[in-house]
């Protein structure tokens, strides 16, 4: 990593067009200003890892944390037909040996 | 062509139901491409199963069916990278998770698709008013576990 030493109101540049500056240094807190092209994101890293540690918690959910919704929960407004259920596919297994209820059980 | 999945067996995908994310979904960058799985007629949850791992599928669900005044705020260049010409093409999805008696869905997260590129991608959204676990429906215990011990 590099390490740049700045003072308050200095500058780092990022290529041409990427311009970080501190802006405030009170205590342990660093106030800093950027200044990018609106293509680039620019996001605390804690939001980031928010995110990216949630999926990887739902990504462990099973079927049978879902077996009691299929039915009884419709809420909001009608669903219009063009949404989701243009993308979606029916799961129907050709295989015909592992199944919902035989994982939900597991 | 077939999928093979952990959770439904091996399963038969229409090319033109493929749904790619180039970018991959945050913690997942090598898993790029999808199918949208429907449990069943007007289904609110969905599976998204990968298609490069047969172990990861996330329930996702439409959030504007449980908090209607929720929207994605979209950059230009993200309809750019996700070749929207209309917003109308978009469609919403977020993640869903459960915790304890909760299904929550990740409203920082959003996924975004054009629904006539199958193109996608996981937004980040800076506001804090929305969070990675917003509540969207109690799960009860009860029907939970009759459910469990019926298919058991």
């Amino acid at each position: 990593m590099l390490v740049l030493s700045r003072q308050r109101d200095e500058t780092i540049m990022i290529g041409d067009e990427i311009e970080i500056t501190v802006v405030d240094i009170r205590g342990d807190k660093v106030r800093l200003g950027i200044t990018a092209p609106t293509c680039i994101a620019v996001h605390r890293k804690e939001v980031y890892e928010a995110i990216r540690r949630e999926n990887e918690q739902a990504a462990r959910i099973a079927n049978g944390d879902l077996a009691s919704l299929t039915r009884p929960i419709r809420p909001g407004p009608e669903r219009t037909k063009t949404g989701p259920s243009r993308l979606a596919s029916r799961p129907v297994s050709t295989d015909g040996e592992a199944n919902q209820s035989k994982r939900s059980a597991s | 062509m077939e999928v093979r999945t952990t959770r439904f067996g091996t399963i038969e995908i229409a090319e033109d139901r493929v749904i790619e994310f180039p970018k991959g979904l945050l913690g997942f960058p090598a898993c790029k491409r999808y199918c949208l799985l429907e449990p069943g007629e007007d289904a609110c949850f969905f599976w998204l199963q990968s298609l490069d791992d047969p172990h990861l599928a996330f329930v996702v669900t439409d959030p504007a069916l449980f908090v209607p005044e929720y929207s994605v705020p979209i950059r230009q260049e993200q309809i750019g990278s996700l070749e929207l010409t209309k917003l109308e093409d978009a469609q919403v999805f977020v993640i869903v998770n459960k915790v304890e008696d909760d299904l929550t869905g990740n409203l920082q997260g959003p996924l975004v698709i054009n629904t006539l590129t199958r193109v996608g991608e996981q937004i980040v959204l800076a506001e804090k008013r929305w969070t990675t676990r917003h509540p969207l429906v109690k799960v009860s215990p009860v029907a939970d576990r009759s459910s469990r011990a019926a298919s058991a």
